[in-house]
C-alpha cells in the first residue's frame, strides 16, 4: 500500500512554526522582500552578482533557522529537468548568449554542438538563480501561515481594488485552494486504492509504462474531479448560509502592524535590489 | 417567553427541476411551525425530503408553492435574505466541505466578519463561540488537523459566531464515529438548555431523535406524524411499517406491553426502562 502513500509527503508550501527574526516579520515584508529580489535575479547575469546573491538568499536561509537540507530535499524531484536542461543549454545555445560586455569565446564545436564560454555561464548563472528562487520561495511559504500569506496579500492588492481588482476575492480563492490540497490528496488516494483493490495496474512497469499510466491517470482524475465539484457545491452552500456576499460588506480586520524590524528589513532589502540592478553591467566578471 | 412563532412554514411545496422533463417534487403541502427554544428532530428515510426542508429555513431553497416566514420575515423576499441567514444558521454533513480558513479562530470568525462588524465584536464572538463548543484551547490549531467531531464542533461554532436564533443541523452527526456524535450531542444539547438556542436537527439515527422535545416523521415529501417523541415513538407498528427504526429502549419495552399489558409501552431511554423493570422488583419475569 506504500506505493500510494506518496502524496502524503508532500512538502511543498509546508510551514513549519518557529520564532525566529524572518518569522515574526511582517507577510507583506516578505512578499514584497520576494518580489524587490526576484528583480534583481532576474536582471543579473554576471558571476559575481550571482553569487553575492546566492550568499544573501543563504543568509535569509540561516536568519530563519529552517535546515537547509530541508529546503533542498525540495530539489530533488525537479533534478533530472535541471540536468538535462542544463546539458542542453551547455551544448547547443553557444550563439544564443553573450553577456554584456564580453566577447563570447568557443570551448569547443564539433557538429551541431557548440560551447562557448557564454554558453557556460548560462549554464552556471541559471543553476545559481534556481537555488536563489528556491531559497526564496521556500522561505516564504516555510515561515508564513497560508492564513497569513493570503491576508498579506489581499491587504498589498486592497489599494487595487479601487479599479476593479477584486483583491479580497482572489486571496479567499487562493486560501481555499490551498485549505483543499490535503483533503483532495487524501482523497486522491482512497480512488487510486479503489482502482487498485478493482484490478487497476497503477505501478505499471515496461516500456509502453508512459502511455499506460497516461491512460490510468484518466480513471483518476475524472472522479477527482466529480468529487472536487461536489465538495465546491457544499461549501457554496455553507458559505450562503453564513451570509458570505463578496468582500464589499465585510469586517477589515488590520491583523498586522510594521514594527522596526520590518522597516529595516523592507529598506535594505529595497536598497540592495535597487543596488544590484542599477550596478548590473559594472560586474568586473 | 410565550411569544409567536419563530418560523412557519405554510403549505409549502416544492420541485426540484420544474419545467424539465422529470420535475421531482421533494415536498407536498408541508405546515410546519417553529417556537423558540424548541429542540425540533425530523426523522426519515434518504429522499423523504428532510433536507430539502429545513434548506427553506434559512432561504438557501425557495418554496415553489406555499410561504416560508422566519422571524415576520418571508424568505422569497430577496431583501430579508441575509437577516434571515444571520437568524437561522446552518450546520452540513459533511465537515471538511463547511470549513473555509485553514486556522480554527479565523474560521469561526468568517461569519460575524461577513456581516461587517466591528473586528472587537467579531474578537468577542469568536472567543465565546469557541468556548461554548469547548474548543477555545485550539483556537490557533490548523483546521485539517482536527478530529472530524472536532471539525464538526469547529463548524457549530462559525455559525453561533452569527449569534443565530435557531441552528440547524443537517444530518451534522452522520459522518461522525460514534465518540464524535456524542461530542456533537452534547454540544446541541447545551446550546438548547443553557443558550436558549432553537435547534432543528435532522437525523436517521433514532437515538437522536429522543433528545428533542418534538419529532417530526417525513415521508415521500409530506409530513406524517409529528410529536414528542414519547408520542411518535409509541406508534411502533405504523414506524415499521415505513420501514423506520425505533429506539431499543422503546422496542423493548414495546414488546414487554406486548407480554404484559401494565407495562408502559413507550419509555424512551434505558434509564427509564432500567427504573420501570426495578419499580416492579423483577415482576416481568
Amino acid at each position: 500500500m506504500e506505493d500510494f502513500e506518496f502524496l502524503r509527503h508532500i512538502t511543498l508550501g509546508q510551514y513549519l512554526p518557529g520564532d525566529s527574526l524572518v518569522h515574526r516579520l511582517d507577510p507583506r515584508v516578505k512578499i514584497s522582500v520576494m518580489l524587490f529580489m526576484t528583480v534583481a535575479i532576474t536582471f543579473n547575469v554576471s558571476y559575481l552578482a550571482n553569487i553575492i546573491l546566492l550568499i544573501v538568499c543563504l543568509s535569509f536561509v540561516l536568519l530563519s533557522k529552517i535546515p537547509l537540507g530541508y529546503i533542498l530535499s525540495g530539489v530533488k524531484p525537479a533534478l533530472p529537468f535541471i540536468i538535462v536542461l542544463a546539458i542542453l543549454q551547455l551544448l547547443f545555445y553557444g550563439d544564443a548568449f553573450v553577456p554584456y560586455g564580453t566577447e563570447s569565446r568557443t570551448i569547443l564545436r564539433w557538429g551541431w554542438v557548440h560551447v562557448t564560454s557564454g554558453s557556460v555561464q548560462l549554464v552556471v548563472v541559471s543553476t545559481l538563480r534556481f537555488l536563489q528562487l528556491l531559497f526564496l520561495a521556500s522561505l516564504l511559504t516555510n515561515t508564513t501561515t497560508i492564513s497569513d500569506l493570503t491576508s498579506g496579500m489581499e491587504a498589498m492588492l486592497s489599494p487595487f481594488s479601487r479599479v476593479g481588482l477584486p483583491g479580497h476575492e482572489l486571496a479567499l480563492v487562493g486560501a481555499i485552494a490551498l485549505r483543499f490540497v490535503p483533503i483532495l490528496a487524501e482523497q486522491l488516494e482512497i480512488i487510486m486504492k479503489a482502482q487498485a483493490s478493482r484490478g487497476a495496474d497503477l505501478g505499471a512497469k515496461g516500456r509502453l509504462r508512459f502511455i499506460q499510466t497516461t491512460r490510468q491517470m484518466v480513471a483518476l482524475i475524472v472522479p477527482l474531479f466529480i468529487d472536487a465539484f461536489r465538495r465546491a457545491e457544499d461549501l457554496i452552500l455553507a458559505m450562503e448560509a453564513r451570509c458570505y456576499v463578496g468582500g464589499r460588506h465585510r469586517t477589515k480586520r488590520v491583523r498586522f502592524r510594521f514594527q522596526r524590524a520590518d522597516y529595516i528589513a523592507y529598506v535594505l532589502v529595497l536598497l540592495f535590489s535597487a543596488a544590484m540592478v542599477a550596478f548590473r553591467n559594472r560586474m568586473p566578471f | 417567553m410565550s411569544e409567536g412563532p419563530i418560523v412557519r412554514v405554510e403549505n409549502v411545496t416544492f420541485v426540484y427541476n420544474p419545467g424539465s422533463e422529470n420535475p421531482t417534487v421533494a415536498l407536498r403541502n408541508v405546515d410546519l411551525t417553529l417556537y423558540r427554544g424548541d429542540y425540533l428532530v425530523i426523522v426519515g428515510h434518504n429522499g423523504s425530503g428532510k433536507s430539502t426542508l429545513v434548506k427553506h429555513l434559512n432561504a438557501l431553497l425557495l418554496p415553489t408553492e406555499g410561504e416560508v416566514w422566519v422571524k415576520g420575515m418571508d424568505t422569497r423576499d430577496p431583501e430579508h435574505v441575509l437577516d434571515i441567514r444571520r437568524s437561522v444558521g446552518m450546520v452540513f454533513q459533511n465537515p471538511d466541505n463547511q470549513i473555509v480558513a485553514t486556522v480554527v479562530e479565523h474560521d469561526v470568525a468568517f461569519g460575524p466578519e461577513n456581516l461587517g462588524l466591528p473586528p472587537e465584536e467579531v474578537e468577542r464572538r469568536v472567543e465565546w463561540a469557541l468556548g461554548v463548543v469547548g474548543m477555545l484551547p485550539h483556537r490557533d490549531r490548523a483546521s485539517h488537523l482536527l478530529s472530524a467531531g472536532q471539525k464538526q464542533r469547529v463548524a457549530i461554532a462559525g455559525v453561533l459566531a452569527m449569534k443565530p436564533d435557531v441552528i440547524v443541523l443537517d444530518e451534522s452527526t452522520a459522518m461522525l464515529d460514534p465518540v464524535g456524535r456524542e461530542e456533537v450531542l452534547k454540544t446541541i444539547r447545551r446550546l438548547n438548555r443553557e443558550e436558549g438556542v432553537t435547534v432543528v436537527a435532522v437525523t436517521h439515527f433514532m437515538r437522536e431523535a429522543v433528545e428533542g422535545n418534538r419529532v417530526v416523521v417525513m415521508e415521500e415529501g409530506r409530513i406524517v406524524m409529528e410529536g414528542t417523541p414519547r408520542e411518535v415513538f409509541s406508534r411502533v407498528e405504523e414506524l415499521r411499517e415505513m420501514m423506520l427504526d425505533v429506539p431499543q429502549p422503546t422496542e423493548l419495552s414495546y414488546e414487554l406491553h406486548k407480554l404484559r399489558p401494565d407495562f408502559p409501552p413507550d419509555l424512551l431511554t434505558v434509564e427509564e426502562v432500567v427504573e420501570e423493570i426495578c419499580r416492579r422488583g423483577g415482576g416481568v419475569r
